[in-house]
């Protein structure tokens, strides 16, 4: 039949993919052992496992790069198990993934949660089985740990406080009652939620308008959007203050389009390459470096200090940068 | 089609249209003005490329869930050449579409020679895709800047040179569809494929055409989505499967196939534009417009098949 070739062709070249993508991936993770006991037995290398959001993300990515490097620059020291979800709104697989790192009996778990709630009880689990549990980027919710009686340390940037400084730079070139408008995040998640407090603490101190808040979920296009139908209603309008750089670059593009953007400023959140830039070519203000890379490192040499010294330290709050066209003009290599 | 069948296709749809932006104009200040249209009309290229493509899918009673994924590669894929391969941009477009023309190669080739469903097909491309798109990527976004931005900047009137393209698609498809041999065979493999096999049409062959033409479609749409950001995006048009399948379906195209108008889908497409770009204007909360822009969908639907049934019943 002379279908078949085409099949078995076809057949093949999917098992092949499959077998080379499988293959790429294989060194860093950690086969599953025999248990450990859960009392860490620190003459062996203790196993971290780092649970992360979505590596559709370039932040996750970006961490997750930071955290294999300092791995194997520390070899010698601890094994790195790094997992993310494929979606960031995926609770219950982030929530089966710590489950499955605990069946591992792994020492210590880096955790940046995909709901600062949801997460709690199986923290509470992993304590339970003697595994060390460090929150980072996104903090648990304090009532939620107090209800199960959990003492989690967070090691973290503080995104209110960074929108706050985006925002106040932003304010620098406003008058008092000048128009402005706020894209956000993903309207549940806990940075979305802090970035746009900040971004509001910084436009009420410098008393311009909030002609509207909208959310795009962190999406290019949805910003554009967004930002292509309020340009008509707020003429006015001075200055978009956007959740994340991907939104930023969405609201460059409509001011584009519309032939607006010299006269409205765009300032952005993470310090993506994109939009380094962008804020070069005087297309965007200003933008918040978070150090993604630096986040988990800092979660796990945290883990590993708590697995050395038996003892919970305090929270750590990790710096977030402001990026305007000076600091890069100034950090030839960042 | 006479003037009278034309307008009596296509009155609902524009019915539900023109009440949209009445509606607006009254809630929303300055809604309707040029610049707002403007702005719809030069937002919507991408979406309407895509929903070209999903028609002719959802005609010959198939269905195509990677459309999205296949905007994120190609895209992705343009980025990457350009930015790091350092190849000329026109070889950096080339790739775009033959990122295209393989995954619709792929859908077609897989879905009819081993006689699967492409519901399953489609969604395994999906995320094929899409991690293709991460790992050519490593899930950053590439800045390309102003060597792309010629194809979307280049406007007459205000209105862009995609949106332009995409109008006269739209025309071409429609044309395609109603007025050659083409468009009558899928019809015929999406009503009845046993009846189009003993008529002689192959009707494998008609579906690897129609999930070509989908999925160059969709790299035009990457290529039309990057020149308007001056970037590629890696989680571009995560979701724009079910969107365009949305447009297409207000547009009166049938999930089960046989049927259906590229001219329609287009109305779909604006009708969902305008409704997103309407409630933005109202500044709407995200739980409102996402609750009104699924009653608008479902509620554009029933007002269809009530159409429809008027027009069998006067027949």
């Amino acid at each position: 039949m002379k279908e078949r070739f085409p099949r078995l062709a076809i057949l093949l070249a999917l098992i092949v993919v499959c077998i080379v993508a499988l293959a790429g991936c294989g060194q860093n993770s950690a086969p599953p052992t025999a248990p450990t006991p859960a009392t860490t037995n620190l003459t062996k290398k203790p196993k971290v496992a780092l649970v992360m959001k979505s590596l559709a993300n370039a932040f996750f990515q970006t961490m997750e790069q930071g955290a294999k490097a300092h791995q194997a620059a520390h070899s010698g020291d601890y094994e790195l198990i790094a997992n993310g979800i494929e979606n960031e709104q995926d609770v219950p697989k982030q929530v089966d993934l710590v489950k499955q790192m605990i069946a591992q009996k792994v020492d210590a778990i880096v955790l940046a949660p995909a709901d600062s709630k949801a997460l709690v009880p199986v923290c509470k689990e992993a304590q339970d089985a003697g595994i060390v549990v460090v929150n980072i980027d996104n903090k648990l919710d304090a009532d939620a740990l107090k209800e199960k009686q959990l003492s989690i340390p967070f090691v973290g940037p503080d995104n209110r406080k960074g929108a706050k400084m985006v925002g106040d730079f932003l304010a620098k070139s406003l008058k008092a009652g000048d128009e402005v408008a706020i894209i956000g995040g993903i309207p549940g998640a806990f940075n979305a939620q802090q970035r746009q407090l900040g971004f509001e603490d910084a436009m009420k101190a410098a008393n311009a308008k909030i002609m509207t808040e909208q959310a795009a979920d962190w999406d290019t296009s949805k910003a554009s959007s967004i930002v292509s139908a309020i340009l008509p209603r707020y003429p006015q309008l001075k200055a978009i203050l956007c959740a994340n750089d991907s939104m930023a670059l969405g609201a460059v593009g409509a001011l584009t389009g519309a032939n607006k953007a010299k006269q409205v400023l765009v300032a952005g959140f993470d310090n993506i390459a994109a939009v380094q830039q962008l804020i070069k070519e005087g297309k965007v203000l200003c933008t918040a470096d978070q150090h993604g890379d630096q986040i988990a490192v800092n979660g796990i040499e945290f883990a590993i200090d708590i697995l050395h010294k038996k003892a919970t330290p305090q929270d750590k709050e990790l710096p977030v940068d402001l990026i305007t066209a000076q600091t890069l003009a100034s950090a030839k290599t960042p | 089609m006479s003037v009278r069948s034309a307008v009596a296709e296509y009155a609902g749809l524009f019915g539900v249209l023109v009440l949209l932006v009445v509606f607006f104009s009254f809630k929303a200040p300055n809604f309707a003005s040029s610049a707002t249209f403007l702005a719809v009309a030069n937002q919507i290229p991408s979406q309407v490329l895509v929903a070209i493509g999903v028609t002719f899918v959802l005609i010959v009673a198939e269905i195509d869930l990677s459309v999205g994924s296949i905007l994120g590669l190609s895209g992705a894929v343009l980025g990457v050449l350009f930015l790091q391969k350092h190849l000329p941009m026109p070889i950096a477009i080339c790739a775009c579409i033959g990122v295209g023309i393989l995954c619709g190669l792929f859908n077609g080739l897989v879905t009819t020679l081993f006689g699967l469903p492409s519901f399953i097909v489609t969604l395994g491309a999906l995320e094929i895709a899409r991690g293709g798109t991460y790992w050519v990527s490593q899930s950053q976004t590439q800045y390309i800047g102003s060597p792309i931005e010629g194809i979307a900047a280049t406007s007459w009137f205000g209105l862009s040179l995609p949106f332009i393209v995409a109008l006269v698609l739209v025309g071409c498809g429609q044309i395609l569809l109603s007025k050659t041999v083409f468009g009558r065979r899928v019809i015929a493999v999406g009503s009845n494929p046993e009846a189009a096999r003993y008529s002689g049409i192959d009707p494998g062959r008609i579906k690897r055409a129609v999930f070509l033409m989908a999925g160059v479609l969709a790299s035009f749409a990457a290529l039309v989505d990057t020149s308007r950001f001056q970037s590629a995006d890696p989680n571009a048009g995560i979701g724009l499967e079910l969107q365009a399948i949305a447009a297409v379906v207000i547009g009166g195209t049938s999930l089960m196939g046989g049927r259906g108008s590229v001219v329609s889908s287009f109305v779909g497409v604006l009708i969902i534009a305008v409704l997103g770009a309407g409630l933005a204007a109202m500044g709407a909360a995200d739980e409102v417009k996402r609750v009104v822009t699924g009653c608008v969908i479902v509620v554009a639907v029933i007002l269809d098949r009530y159409r429809h049934r008027l027009k069998a019943r006067t027949a």
